[in-house]
């Protein structure tokens, strides 16, 4: 199965509506590739919020008689304003910009429009398979550490603080489905999972106060995104118990 | 004592019953792929001569659903989807296929053992704890993933192949021969001990305080990545 066909199948198949055999491979699929997975695990996450309850908002006894209130109100307040008197057309240079302060605005387009178009180009010739979020300081090149302080891409740190944020996020949503599954679980495996958690956490803690102290220590900026994914997988296979 | 060996076998007589046995065998193709998906159990894994898959499985729940499915070339089992929300106990499985399928295993709890596999890959993941053993494989690639438990591989690596062990707790132990061309990363970031046995030299580098090893062995032909969050890494000449 291609990554392609699996992608168009997994609606169906997150709904339990696939046929088995279908079924069977999607998930097959999904067991050896890390993307579909992904993709898959972001359906599912989509599918239960809008599956959540949304509470209905309270309507107004009776809401004709509020939209005429809203209506009169409105209608109130807006008066015609007074016409504004025709400008006079004015010279391009009389509107108060100097000939230099001109040519420093093109110049500067000019050189925003270059840098624009080289990032641009290097992104589209040259991708590469390393994920930015896991580059160092001491793999960027000059030009990434350039652009990274006029502010027009990420630094490292900047990037990996984003991705954190994003996982902390989808593991509050897969441990938060953990808590609702872990009653019926038995005591081995409520043991084990706690043993397993535990063992992360403290990872993930010990690279945290590392990375506190020497935020440039990118390969515990390394190993804490590696232990969150760790824990993001315990939470996820126990989720689906 | 006489009521206590009366209960021994009382209890024993009951642990029987509840056993439940599972066996079954399917003709295999020739590049035969296996997948299972265990919950919780043992699971060993060992290649044979015959162009068949045997599965037997020792169920401790009668209740629990062990369905395989055959879909072109692969066979797969999935004990997790098929008994959601039941607790089903252990199932320990004793799995024969042809040397050249490919085994592809995740459990979440228990040992993983593979011997005699010459496929184009074998997977093995325990997402929680268990030991993963690999004994004399030749695949193109191997995955090996635990939480905490041992890793031990002992095989060698192809051309252009990719192999990748990680644990979270444990120790890693990887039995190469010693003409074995790979480029390698290792890291243990919280024991820093990292023995290259007979591959240490001039073409392996640590860095980063010893937390991680970054070399090459040979020309470098296989990629080969192992990483021990909170354990040690070991390499011995097979």
């Amino acid at each position: 199965m291609t990554c392609e066909e699996c992608q168009e199948n997994l609606s169906t198949f997150l709904d339990n509506d696939l046929p088995d055999d279908l079924a069977a491979s999607i998930q097959t699929h999904l067991g050896l590739c890390a993307d579909c997975a992904k993709v898959c695990e972001d359906f599912a996450v989509i599918l239960d919020s809008c599956r959540e309850e949304i509470p209905l908002e309270p309507l107004p006894p009776n809401s004709q008689a509020l939209w005429c209130r809203i209506n009169n109100i409105i209608e109130n307040e807006v008066r015609p304003e007074p016409a504004a008197e025709p400008e006079k057309p004015r010279g391009f240079f009389a509107r108060g910009f100097s000939f230099m302060q001109l040519a420093s605005a093109a110049v500067g387009i000019a050189v925003i429009s270059s840098l624009l178009t080289i990032v641009g180009a290097r992104n589209y010739f040259e991708p590469t398979n390393e994920d930015f979020t896991s580059r160092s300081t001491a793999t960027q090149t000059t030009f990434e550490k350039v652009l990274s302080k006029v502010g027009l891409i990420e630094t490292p740190q900047q990037s990996r603080l984003k991705r954190l944020q994003e996982q902390q996020a989808a593991i509050e949503y897969w441990n938060q489905r953990v808590q609702v599954r872990r009653a019926q679980w038995d005591a081995r495996m409520r043991e084990a999972f706690d043993r397993n958690l535990n063992e992360i956490d403290q990872a993930v803690y010990d690279y945290t106060v590392i990375l506190e102290k020497d935020p440039q220590d990118d390969l515990s900026g390394e190993m804490l995104d590696s232990a969150l994914n760790e824990k993001m997988n315990l939470l996820r296979a126990f989720a689906e118990l | 004592m006489l009521m206590n060996v009366v209960l021994f076998f009382v209890v024993s007589a009951s642990d029987a019953e509840a056993q439940k046995r599972f066996s079954r065998t399917y003709p295999a193709t020739k590049n035969v792929r296996l997948r299972l998906v265990n919950r919780s159990g043992m699971v060993t894994v060992e290649g044979w001569d015959r162009p068949e898959i045997r599965i037997s499985a020792n169920l401790e729940a009668p209740a629990a659903s062990v369905v395989p499915h055959s879909l072109s070339g692969t066979i797969l089992l999935d004990l997790v989807r098929e008994n959601q929300g039941r607790n089903v106990g252990n199932v320990n499985f004793e799995i024969r296929v042809p040397r050249h399928s490919s085994v592809d295993i995740e459990t979440l709890i228990g040992n993983l053992s593979v011997t005699n596999v010459n496929g184009g890959l074998v997977r093995a993941i325990i997402t929680s704890e268990g030991d993963i053993t690999l004994t004399n494989i030749s695949a193109g690639a191997v995955d090996a993933q635990n939480g905490i438990g041992d890793i031990f591989f002992d095989g060698d690596m192809h051309k252009g192949g990719k192999y990748r062990f990680t644990s979270i707790k444990g120790t890693i132990i990887l039995r190469i021969p010693l003409e074995s061309s790979f480029q390698v990363v290792a890291t243990a970031p919280s024991t820093r001990n990292i023995d290259l046995g007979p591959f240490r030299g001039a073409n392996m580098r640590f860095f980063s305080d010893g937390r991680r090893v970054v070399g090459q062995a040979g020309e470098g032909a296989a990629t080969l990545t192992v990483t021990n969050q909170r354990g040690n890494i070991g390499f011995l000449r097979r």
